[in-house]
């Protein structure tokens, strides 16, 4: 990708960064929860980005890792009773090694073939989590436990600092993401998307680089799983239901596939929509579902190619 | 340095190679003629592992590599273009190269520095795009450009990994007069280190480039010899050229 491209995503990352710290200094209670939640689906959108925009691997059970993430972090801290603060890096260690394993499987086939595997991992997490008796069945986990950060004054108990903690995490995923896809590695992720064929033909071990992609792309939706459970307080198997997965995949696609901010960007807008459209009318899906055929429809590489379409003319009159 | 050995392969009930050998020495310039549905493209498939035989075998530097896939046979050294193009359509010509490089280079592991900024790997590209004979449009979109120019990106991909061996198929498929002497000269100058294999339809550059030939005809070799012999062949003139001529 050119460097103007890159700049271009920067900037709307940055206007993205701005407006949440804004709305963090103004919000009331419910309003800066709201933000926290918006940017921990901010890191899963990004975590599928990897999958679907970069590598082509269109996957339907991303919840999984989510949802692994988040209950790998409830039991170790109330069965296992293990320092939050050492829990929450072995969470997102199990998160990766589960996408290591899932990996191995799914990546032997493609497509729909692809997306059938993943649903079907992903629904038989959620179906076991909603049996077992251990994790707490249909009522799950509650009081999942915080690390003390009271030593930097914050508290994850608070809304504010929640979302500040998220809101950091979120940039850092962004940057983080942003430097890895930009590198060889990256290109070579995008080379198994655009030509799988002839990426191999040349030598590319095409396997390990998927592979690699899913279990960095499940490592990071096990960080989003931890901060939602840490969020929340409480963990059940409603993170892991399939429709958390096709709500995710929405939000990348309205966003912009590839472009990492786009998918941050559909985040947000799914979330303040269904916020604000299901006050409005109990028809909030209907209007939703037309917004993602008309984004889907109208508006190349999606909210950001639309953005990025509506700053380059506004640069260009001014 | 390739070598196949009664190399067979069926599809259902249809054979379609039947026990094919063929031996390509270091700096190899062979060709590989025969109606449609001879089996030429299965061929290059059994020997780039596309397709695995079910029987025969296939050996690179006398190495048995039946049973590598198509990225582990690059690795050691052959490569091939595609009878249609097989490139990566959204990005420009220099990304093709730059990514064709970097897969040869193995930089994949390259996690933390900037795909543009390694070393070197920009100028190479651009080299490489002035040897195919593409410097005029590196920063085109492939989509973009006419279809006899992506063949000639088609074969600067396959030189980018700096390959021992080089299957080229039909790479003057669809081109004009002009474009197919342009690749018919950029072939003929391939350095001599490289064995090169090409399936070929206009006998005119077959003439020109191979040293070798063989006809394939129904899934086996009806012929083989130096051009010269293969075109006093009865059978050849018969079947294959025949048909041409008259």
């Amino acid at each position: 990708m050119t460097g103007g491209e890159d700049f271009r995503r920067h900037c709307v990352a940055a206007v993205l960064l701005a407006a949440a710290l804004m709305g963090l200094a103004l919000l009331g209670y419910s309003g800066r929860d709201r933000l926290a939640e918006i940017a921990i689906l901010v890191i899963f959108a990004m975590s599928l980005d990897l999958l679907v925009g970069f590598t082509g691997l269109v996957s339907l059970g991303h919840a999984l890792f989510f949802g692994l993430g988040a209950y790998a972090l409830a039991g170790l801290t109330t069965m296992a009773k293990i320092p939050p603060s050492l829990a929450m890096p072995l969470a997102i260690l199990a998160a990766a090694i589960a996408a290591f394993l899932v990996g191995i499987l799914a990546i032997r086939v493609r497509g729909v073939f692809f997306i059938m595997i993943t649903l079907a991992f992903g629904q038989m997490g959620w179906a076991y989590f909603q049996r077992s008796r251990t994790f707490g069945g249909i009522g799950g986990i509650s009081g999942v436990g915080q690390p003390d950060l009271g030593a930097i004054g914050l508290s994850l108990a608070n809304p504010a600092d929640m979302a500040l903690i998220a809101i950091i995490a979120a940039a850092l995923v962004y940057l983080g993401m942003a430097r890895v896809t930009a590198s060889p590695f990256g290109r070579m992720l995008v080379a198994v998307h655009q030509n799988e064929s002839r990426a191999r033909a040349l030598g590319l071990p095409v396997q390990r680089y998927k592979l690699a992609a899913f279990t960095l792309a499940g490592a990071i939706a096990g960080l989003a799983g931890v901060l939602a459970a840490e969020r929340t307080n409480f963990v059940s198997p409603d993170l892991l239901v399939w429709t958390v997965s096709g709500e995710v995949l929405i939000m990348v696609i309205v966003g912009g596939l590839g472009t990492l901010v786009g998918p941050a960007l559909g985040a947000a807008v799914w979330v303040l929509l269904r916020d604000y459209l299901s006050a409005v009318t109990p028809y909030w899906m209907l209007a939703m579902g037309l917004f993602f055929v008309a984004v889907v429809l109208f508006a190349d590489e999606g909210l950001y190619g639309l953005a990025a379409r509506i700053s380059r003319r506004s640069t260009r009159d001014a | 340095m390739l070598e196949a050995r009664g190399l067979r392969k069926s599809f259902g009930a249809l054979e379609v190679t039947r026990g094919v050998s063929l031996a390509l020495p270091e700096g190899a310039r062979h060709a590989v003629v025969g109606p449609n549905g001879s089996g030429k493209t299965t061929l290059f498939n059994l020997l780039t592992g596309e397709l695995r035989p079910d029987e025969g075998r296939v050996l690179l530097d006398g190495r048995d590599v039946t049973a590598l896939p198509p990225d582990a046979r690059a690795r050691a050294g052959l490569t091939r273009s595609f009878q249609k193009n097989n490139l990566f359509m959204g990005l420009t010509v220099r990304e093709n190269l730059a990514l064709a490089l970097a897969i040869g280079e193995r930089a994949g592991t390259v996690f933390w520095r900037r795909f543009e900024r390694m070393p070197g790997l920009l100028a190479r590209a651009e080299a490489l795009g002035e040897r195919v004979r593409l410097h005029e449009v590196l920063d085109f979109p492939v989509r973009s450009l006419p279809y006899g120019t992506q063949r000639q990106l088609e074969v600067g991909l396959a030189l980018a990994i700096e390959p021992k061996v080089l299957l080229l198929d039909e790479p003057t498929a669809g081109m004009s007069a002009e474009e197919t002497q342009a690749m018919t000269a950029l072939i003929a100058g391939l350095p001599r280190e490289i064995a090169v294999l090409v399936i070929e339809h206009d006998m005119e550059v077959v003439f020109e480039i191979a040293e070798r030939v063989t006809v394939l005809d129904y899934g086996s070799i009806l012929a083989e010899g130096t051009p010269q012999e293969v075109r006093a062949t009865d059978a050849v003139r018969r079947r294959y050229l025949g048909e041409r001529a008259g």
